[in-house]
């Protein structure tokens, strides 16, 4: 059995594929965000959103059409199915569905830490969560000062504590600290992800690993280029960075050492992939070095359904129906404010 | 030939609809269901279109019926559904009224059905305020019976006595706190947990559950909840304990200082009940009242919006002719029904008082027309099946008459049981009988529903099953012996055959026919009743329904075939029948037509006297292929040479079924030179008469398609030929 997984994969896995591939077909297609694109007004966007796999989703309830109510709703959306496949789930799948969420409520501790120490009201952060990342001892968060009295109290009973091993430290927790947390909570959690898909082997890992290895890279590049300017020192930097990924060991330790924009780049340019991102776009094209990265994810992405008895398709689904869910807010966004130079700049994904 | 062998003979019509009348002259049509409308503004965006504020409207109005609708089925009031009213669609002047009358609706709805909710919450509170009060009472009692001490300060006392160190906060002044609530059930633990862990524990926490369960108003879930009273010392703590009990979303009260407090509080939260009480049971009566009336016709405003918005798409459709002030429609419709459709017309125009009538145009085209096959309650399950393997081409010959005896028959051959098919015929007929009460309860159930589709189907297959199993003289797996069986065990008796001895002495004994008096002659009707007693019952069955099988699917088989030449005939393509027809023909009756002639033959042939003799005909058919004469001794004279020429002319038949059509087709566009690829072009000419530019694309078409047509052509005749193979290697 465990030699060849893909035999017994239906077994236990063979509805829930299937779904999700059925789900799949229902992700828009360039044809429908060109014709997206062309509305003029969110009724338009409605009218047209009607005809695709989402259906009523925005004519239900009769509130005032806003983009914060259509990104709520997508999000919902989202959420309605990521817990429908997490209910039928058997045994590695549904593991590997909440190495999902767990992504989502590192963010959503953090963001909840950041906000308590602005001194907000936790009851006005909460809505703004990522539904994913929802989970019972959240909105206690603020409660904590250090981060270990954060894990000792609160997160202790959550999964997030496996990723506290490094995190845990005395010092207050201040904006700078709480990003320090959150990037080695990532960096537990993507090392922790990246093993589990390993082990799992078969086309889970050959599909998953360039996937994880990639997002350990993006981070990677994003936390140096973020901590320009900042006092975060090189050897601090280095603990950062996940070291699942393709760059390491060679390439986190230049980037360790790097000090400007032009330096990342030249240790991008070591690697064929990184280079096309950080070529500098040809001219017109407004895309950011974020953008070249979600481009690059959803290609990742979308290749994790040319095969077949593998666990990446849930993981692709949900990261490209989060792309949609941001393609559409994006319009959304434009569409509002008129701003239709801009409404191209969305990534389709099929 | 009638509209029930062929599809019915469609026209292209452009309708000129006056811009008043349009709507009630679409409204007309869409009643009568004649006609198939085409885009006439494809590259439009559907937002883009003319009536899309029209359909918005609907939309808006279907939201508000929906939500109606919800708010009855949650009252549980039966909304009358009739199908004899079938209310047309609203004329556009009514339709501001209707959705006046919605609007005001489901103003007056959401406002009662909003107060309903808060005073149920209210309730709630109220209630779970109560359940708390009479719990915590409990804690504190039970503590102060065990320790025996005055009321005042209690729960502080039993606390120094717990917990060293607590006089030092004493001492200090910290004053002592309590927060009391309610919580989920199975958050319990976790809450106590992270209090302990969060407060250090400078807590104390008791609980207790809480006998009934209350309703979640968010959720509509029914869950048990759990009372609990923490005390604690000191401000910081307090907020701590606050902010955890918020993160567990626990419903707080205060808790009172004192047991007559309580049994105020108490006092006040019963009255108050109380009179919640009467007011949620008239607000309840209110929305009922609301909601029955609104009942009555929400069905007649379902039906009338989705008509209208139906009427809006298909005004989306039709192009706008600005000078002329009139709708331009393109719309397939049958030549027999012009006339229908002129008056449906009229009566539009009448209705929507439009000075300039609306008026029909027919106009030529080139377009292959859809398919329409009409159909009735009993045609329509047959053309279903049908269409389960394909639709047939505009005017093609459709197969479903035919379909109404072969499919139930096949299926009888295959069933073939009295008794069975009596029980399948009085189900069918049952459902046939009751169709109308069934139709109008409109089941979800799946199964049922195709069952339901399906009943003429079912009737016919039950009637012919009745009839296959009195030809096989099954009835539930047993023979009835109904004329009295042809032959006779005593004759073998009087004939000195058989004695006692005998039958005592063999275990199986053979009626041998060529005794007189044994076989009487054939049973009238079937197979003969004897045959269920009979050791070799099986075999002799087997046998029997194995030929009658290939017979009659070599005769299905042929008949379809047979078939093609009307089609070829209709669409004027006579090299097909010499190309496909004929060679199809020739190969099905050559082979297997043989077989069957070989199968009477031998029936006829060879008697009960000579049974003996009689050959093994798979033997005889297989030496046929391997052409080879064997020590067979033929089963009449020039067997042989007859079987060789039958394969020969079969083998023939293969490379013209393979290449013929697409060689000829090459041949007739290439050349030019000989008589008949004349006659090819004529016949293109005359096809496209009105239109002399057409020959040429027509041409060019074929040069195009000419690699694609080869395999197309390469692949039927293939199938053809395995299918006849493997259904008659089924078959022997």
């Amino acid at each position: 059995m465990s030699l060849c997984p893909e035999l017994s994969f239906n077994v236990d896995h063979g509805y829930l594929e299937g779904l999700v591939r059925g789900l799949k077909a229902g992700i828009l297609t360039r044809s429908d965000y060109h014709n997206l694109a062309q509305c003029d007004t969110l009724e338009d966007m409605k009218l047209h959103l009607q005809s695709t796999d989402y259906g009523s989703l925005l004519t239900a309830g009769n509130e005032d059409l806003t983009v914060s109510l259509i990104d709520h709703r997508l999000k919902e959306n989202i959420l309605t199915e990521f817990r429908c496949l997490r209910a039928h789930s058997l045994a590695p799948l549904s593991t590997f569905l909440d190495y999902i969420t767990y992504s989502y409520m590192i963010d959503n501790v953090v963001m909840l830490i950041t906000g308590a120490l602005k001194q907000r009201d936790v009851a006005e952060l909460l809505p703004r969560c990522h539904p994913l990342g929802m989970f019972d001892q959240m909105a206690a968060v603020g409660i904590a000062r250090t981060p270990a009295e954060l894990y000792c109290a609160i997160l202790v009973d959550t999964p997030l504590a496996l990723f506290f091993q490094d995190a845990v430290s005395e010092a207050n927790l201040d904006a700078m600290g709480a990003e320090i947390m959150r990037n080695k909570l990532y960096k537990a959690y993507l090392e922790a992800f990246y093993k589990f898909c390993q082990e799992s082997g078969g086309a889970t890992k050959n599909i998953m690993c360039p996937v994880l290895e990639f997002e350990a890279d993006r981070r990677a590049f994003i936390i140096t280029v973020n901590s320009f300017g900042t006092d975060l020192s090189g050897g601090e930097r280095s603990a950062l960075y996940p070291s699942c990924g393709r760059l390491y060991p060679e390439g986190l330790r230049l980037l360790a050492r790097a000090e400007d924009y032009e330096q990342v780049k030249a240790v991008a340019d070591y690697y064929p992939d990184y280079k096309l991102i950080f070529d500098e776009p040809e001219a017109g094209s407004s895309r950011t070095l974020e953008d070249r990265f979600f481009e690059r994810e959803v290609q990742l992405n979308t290749l994790a359904f040319l095969e077949q008895f593998h666990l990446g398709v849930f993981y692709s689904y949900i990261k490209l129906k989060e792309q949609e869910a941001r393609n559409i807010v994006w319009i959304a966004e434009c569409v509002t404010q008129r701003q239709k130079s801009k409404i191209n700049n969305y990534i389709p994904i099929f | 030939m009638g509209s029930v062998f062929r599809s019915e003979e469609m026209c292209l019509v452009q309708l000129f609809l006056q811009s008043g009348s349009a709507y009630d002259c679409i409204s007309e049509l869409g009643e009568m269901g004649l006609v198939e409308f085409r885009d006439l503004n494809p590259s439009v965006n559907s937002f883009q279109r003319r009536f899309v504020s029209e359909i918005k409207r609907c939309e808006e109005m279907e939201r508000i019926l929906g939500y109606l609708l919800r708010e009855i089925r949650k009252a549980n009031i039966a909304v009358p559904e009739d199908d004899e009213i079938c209310p047309v669609a609203p004329p556009p002047k009514h339709v501001l009224e209707i959705m006046e009358q919605l609007q005001r609706l489901e103003v007056e709805l959401s406002e009662v059905a909003r107060n309903k909710e808060k005073l149920q919450r209210n309730l709630l509170e109220l209630t779970e305020y109560t359940h708390m009060l009479r719990i915590t009472r409990t804690f504190v009692h039970s503590r102060s019976r065990n320790k025996a001490l005055g009321p005042q300060y209690e729960e502080f006392q039993s606390i120094e006595s717990d917990s060293a160190g607590c006089t030092g906060m004493q001492r200090l002044g910290a004053k002592l706190g309590f927060v009391s609530g309610l919580i989920h059930r199975v958050k319990v633990e976790a809450f106590e947990r992270m209090l302990w862990r969060v407060c250090k524990g400078y807590t104390i926490l008791s609980y207790a559950e809480l006998g009934e369960s209350l309703a979640d108003l968010d959720t509509g879930e029914i869950s048990t909840n759990v009372v609990f009273l923490i005390s604690f010392w000191g401000d910081q703590i307090g907020q701590k304990v606050q902010k955890i009990c918020d993160c567990y979303h626990c419903h707080l009260y205060p808790h009172p200082e004192n047991d007559e407090e309580r049994a105020d509080v108490m006092d006040s939260l019963r009255t108050r009940i109380q009179d919640l009480n009467n007011v949620l049971h008239r607000t309840e009566e209110y929305l009922r009242q609301v909601l029955q009336k609104a009942s009555e016709s929400a069905f007649t405003w379902v039906v009338q919006v989705k008509k209208m918005k139906a009427i809006y798409h298909i005004l989306n459709l039709c192009s706008f002719d600005v000078t002329n002030k009139c709708l331009i429609a393109e719309v397939w419709c049958p030549v027999n029904d012009l006339t229908n459709l002129r008056g449906a017309l009229e009566e539009g125009s009448r209705k929507g008082d439009a000075t300039v009538p609306s008026f029909v145009n027919r106009i030529p085209s080139n377009d292959t027309p859809p398919t329409l096959l009409r159909t009735n309650k009993f045609t329509s399950g047959f053309q279903s099946i049908v269409e389960a393997y394909g639709v047939g081409d505009y005017r093609e010959v459709s197969p479903a008459p035919y379909t109404i005896i072969t499919f139930p028959f096949l299926f009888a051959v295959m069933f073939g049981d009295l008794g069975h098919g009596m029980v399948m015929a009085c189900f069918a007929l049952w459902m046939v009988l009751t169709e109308k009460s069934h139709k109008r309860k409109r089941s979800d159930n799946e199964i049922w529903t195709m069952f339901f589709e399906g009943r003429y189907i079912i009737l016919m297959m039950g009637l012919f099953s009745v009839y296959t199993g009195l030809i096989y003289n099954d009835c539930f797996s047993k023979s009835l012996n109904i004329f009295g069986s042809g032959w006779s065990v005593r004759a073998m008796f009087t004939d000195q055959q058989w004695t006692n001895e005998t039958l005592q002495t063999n275990t199986l004994l053979i009626l041998d026919p060529n005794v007189s008096g044994v076989f009487v002659g054939p049973y009238p009707f079937g197979i003969d009743p004897i045959w269920n007693m009979a050791v070799n019952r099986l075999s002799f069955l087997n046998s029997y329904k194995m030929k009658m099988s290939v017979i009659i699917g070599v005769m299905h088989m042929s008949f379809g075939v047979v078939l093609s030449v009307f089609n070829h005939l209709h669409f004027k393509q006579r090299f097909n029948i010499y190309l496909l027809f004929l060679p199809e023909l020739l190969f099905l009756l050559c082979l297997f037509g043989y077989l069957v002639f070989m199968i009477i033959y031998k029936w006829l042939a060879f008697g009960a006297r000579d049974s003996r003799l009689a050959p093994s005909i798979l033997i005889h058919f297989i030496n046929m292929f391997l052409m080879q004469g064997g020590d067979n001794t033929p089963l009449y004279p020039g067997q042989t040479g007859l079987q060789v020429f039958l394969v020969v002319v079969a083998l023939l038949c293969v490379p013209v079924l393979l290449i013929g059509k697409p060689v000829y087709l090459y041949w007739l566009h290439r050349g030019g030179k000989s008589l008949r690829l004349r006659r090819g072009y004529e016949r293109v000419r005359r096809v496209s008469e009105d239109d002399m530019s057409q020959a040429p694309a027509y041409a060019d078409d074929e040069e195009e398609g000419f690699d694609d047509l080869m395999t197309s052509r390469d692949t039927q005749p293939k199938e053809v030929k395995t299918a006849t193979v493997h259904t008659s290697h089924i078959n022997i």
